[in-house]
């Protein structure tokens, strides 16, 4: 046997000798199981039940009616005929009005003038005032949206009766009262569920973080007791660092491709999220992620010396994280800086990607840049993660 | 009570010196708060999401669709980046992240409209980000009804209407819309006063867990609670007093933060906003006290700490609504004293809320300073036995 050969045969049995210590350590430390398996699992089905029923419907509204006549019992009828707001209280001055709101029993305001049937039997133009809430922007966009369309509607039809009146014919009518119709359509997620919307990002920066303060809490406590030395075999002075960093991260990764598998699967069935792309691009896709985030985590767990410092230090981030993933706060909205220095993090990527791949149906060949970064992102971690190993063997092996 | 101050008194001294041997503590009651605040500062500092990349189909190619097409690109959030010849070109970008949304204006466009025949604009917009549908929404939409109503005017002063009879004819209901309490429809307005004491929360947790774990992990308990004459609540104020001063100054320069860097408006009392800040750190203080009382172990404690502090979040009903959430859900957000201080600030900063408005949440905080000090007899018999000390 040459040398090449025996190096190779050495380098698999370390291998194997670190996996099957990565795998005893993390199933004999709750604390480590709790962050590494059960966390995923908690957070994604406590979050999805939160958001469980998807879309906000019947925001209740008062209507402040000094007109009542039948025209404005017709527009307040509108009010109610659609999903997203109904009228749950008729105050009848805005002071009352207001009360309501601070309790908030109501999330806006119609306020219909005494003129208002008088006006448009007229001709001439009738005022309607909303007062809209948007301290709350899911609310303020519901009720915002459903009384503007009512009363461009409502507005609509007396025209075109006003037309007819006139002597138009009907497409004449038509024409002269809407020219260009203007018809919106919502892709991949028609009825804007917010599950459907945040779950996968969530999901995705869930499986960073806990990767993260996991193996960095194995790592904190290898520091800690001096733990690093037991990789070492008996009979050899040091290990290699390249079969130590493969093996642990191995270990990970076969955990964490039984939980995606959960979660990306039944999970994503149960709580019906969009899923369109196919099995073997988003298979790819996630293996792809998984090295990255596992590679950056390695690297970040040389750093702690304590057990518990990476739960102090990183579980802040995970919010930041997700707004640098562009998703609930778009991109436009950040300084170009800011987004890209979140292009460090591999969940920026994955989070992109995961929802281009599944809920938007992209192909392997459409996401091929993220694929392509994260590798980059995986090299360039595994090697910190090679180093930081290597570093933190030495100091260990020096203070013995 | 003169004894009780003089326990007290030690154990700060024990403690103050506790907290300049540990980088630790300071990491987490200045720098980390300070940079979390910084961060969120920073990320709102536009406020509002600018020129999101859209496509526009144009099948007509004539100067009345090239008029909405610039109309659509003037308004503040979409960007018309790319001029498309297919809607398979347009799916094809929308994959690969590149656009938000496809506008499509169809043949004979220019033509129907001559000739006083009702013609159509479609809006392709992305369901995957619901933010970025509802300003693109909103915005292509206000642009194509310009537009149209520009087109209507034309037409009713040709037959012979004043501009202002036009405008009667054109929109028989004018709607005058007032946006209360946020007229800007400013993200960092909306989203600041959330995310910062968030974080803040997330610093009280883990610093008041650390600073009574660490005495369990490190088998010092005896000797802190003998520091303070063996009296459990001597003991406790005296460590918790520092964390808490200092958590204290980082809820003002969060508020100074808010108010003077971002810029939310302050319509109600501050007097309100700070006695809710003060009593939310209190009432985490409280709930992390607890939790370590009751797991006798650091990094337990620290994990369901976070786990519990991390979900605060989505159970303030700030982005999706409680009333929208299913019944249990909506019992589960009483549980977190951030959805009363969430619903302190939305009151006092945006909605200029009376006062009364806040004090029920004032009171629902208070119950979480009170309840978990229950767990303090139980504090005291950990920190004696030492079958408690020394757990990883």
């Amino acid at each position: 046997m040459n040398r090449f050969t025996r190096q190779i045969k050495s380098y698999g049995e370390q291998f194997v000798a670190v996996v099957r210590n990565e795998f005893r350590t993390i199933f004999t430390d709750e604390g480590a199981l709790l962050v590494l398996v059960f966390a995923l699992l908690i957070y994604a089905t406590t979050y999805s039940l939160a958001y469980g029923s998807q879309v906000l419907r019947n925001v209740p509204i008062g209507v402040i009616d000094e007109s009542r006549t039948n025209a404005s019992r017709t527009l307040i009828e509108t009010f109610n005929a659609g999903p997203n707001t109904y009228v749950a209280y008729d105050p009848t001055n805005m002071e009352e009005a207001k009360e309501l709101f601070f309790q908030r029993k109501i999330y806006g305001i119609v306020y219909i003038p005494s003129d208002y049937e008088r006006q448009l039997l007229g001709g001439s133009q009738a005022n309607v005032a909303l007062y809209a809430d948007a301290s709350y922007f899911l609310m303020y966009r519901q009720v915002f949206q459903e009384i503007v369309t009512t009363i461009g509607a409502t507005g609509a039809m007396v025209e075109f009766r006003r037309l007819i009146a006139r002597g138009a014919d009907i497409p004449q009518a038509q024409a002269t009262t809407q020219p260009v119709i203007y018809q919106s359509h919502n892709l991949f997620n028609p009825y804007l569920g917010y599950g459907s919307f945040v779950m996968p990002a969530i999901i995705m920066v869930i499986i960073q973080q806990t990767l993260l303060i996991g193996i960095g809490m194995i790592g904190g406590t290898w520091r800690e007791l001096g733990l690093y030395g037991k990789l070492c075999p008996l009979g050899r002075r040091r290990m290699s660092t390249l079969p130590i960093v493969l093996g642990r991260a191995t270990a990970y990764a076969l955990i964490y491709a039984v939980t995606t598998t959960y979660i990306l699967g039944l999970h994503y069935k149960l709580f019906h999220y969009p899923d369109n792309g196919t099995t073997g691009a988003v298979v790819l896709f996630m293996a792809a992620y998984l090295a990255a985030c596992i590679a950056l985590s390695l690297a970040v767990s040389t750093l702690f010396r304590y057990r518990e410092n990476s739960l102090l230090l990183l579980l802040w981030t995970s919010i930041p994280v997700l707004m640098l993933s562009g998703v609930s706060f778009p991109r436009e909205g950040m300084p170009d800086w800011l987004f890209d220095f979140g292009q460090l993090f591999p969940s920026s990527h994955g989070v992109n990607g995961l929802i281009r791949i599944r809920t938007m149906g992209a192909s392997l060949g459409e996401v091929l840049p993220e694929i392509k970064t994260l590798l980059i992102l995986t090299v360039v971690y595994g090697g910190l993660a090679l180093i930081g190993t290597h570093v933190v063997i030495g100091r260990e092996t020096r203070e013995k | 009570m003169h004894g009780f101050l003089r326990n007290t008194g030690a154990v700060l001294r024990r403690e103050t010196e506790r907290i300049s041997r540990q980088p630790m503590y300071l990491t987490l009651i200045f720098v980390l708060p300070l940079i979390s605040f910084a961060f969120f500062a920073l990320l709102f500092s536009k406020g509002v999401a600018r020129d999101i990349p859209i496509a526009v189909f144009d099948a007509d190619h004539s100067s009345l669709s090239r008029k909405v097409t610039q109309m659509i690109d003037d308004t503040p959030t979409a960007l018309v980046a790319y001029e498309i010849q297919s809607m398979e070109e347009g799916e094809r970008l929308m994959r690969e992240g590149k656009i938000m949304a496809v506008v499509l204006i169809p043949e004979f466009f220019e033509k129907n409209i001559l000739s006083n025949t009702q013609t159509h604009i479609e809006n392709y917009v992305t369901g995957a980000n619901i933010t970025v549908n509802g300003l693109l929404s909103k915005d292509i939409q206000t642009a194509v009804t310009t537009f149209s109503g520009g087109i209507q005017i034309q037409l009713l002063t040709k037959r012979g209407l004043t501009e202002r009879q036009a405008m009667a004819q054109l929109m028989p209901v004018r709607f005058n819309k007032h946006v209360l309490f946020n007229p800007y429809i400013n993200y960092g307005y909306y989203l600041s006063p959330s995310f910062m004491p968030m974080m803040l929360m997330i610093f009280t947790v883990m610093a008041t867990i650390f600073a009574i774990g660490v005495e369990l992990k490190r088998s010092t308990a005896r000797e802190w609670l003998a520091t303070g004459g063996d009296s459990i609540v001597a003991a406790l104020a005296g460590k918790l007093l520092p964390v808490t001063g200092a958590l204290f100054l980082q809820a003002v320069a969060m508020l100074v933060i808010i108010f003077r860097v971002v810029g939310v408006p302050l319509n109600g009392s501050f007097a309100m906003v700070l006695a809710g800040t003060m009593l939310f750190v209190l009432s985490y203080q409280s709930i992390s006290t607890m939790l370590v009382a009751l797991m006798a172990n650091l990094r337990l404690a620290l994990s369901l700490g976070g786990g519990y502090s991390v979900l605060a979040f989505t159970f303030s009903g700030l982005t999706f609504p409680l009333m929208a959430m299913w019944e249990p859900m909506r019992w589960l957000s009483r549980l977190f004293p951030f959805t009363y201080c969430t619903d302190i600030y939305v009151d006092q900063m945006m909605r200029g809320a009376p006062v009364v408005y806040s004090l029920p949440d004032l009171g629902w905080m208070s119950l979480f300073v009170v309840l978990p000090l229950l767990a303090l007899p139980r504090l005291k018999r950990i920190c004696t036995e030492e079958k408690f000390w020394g757990r990883m």
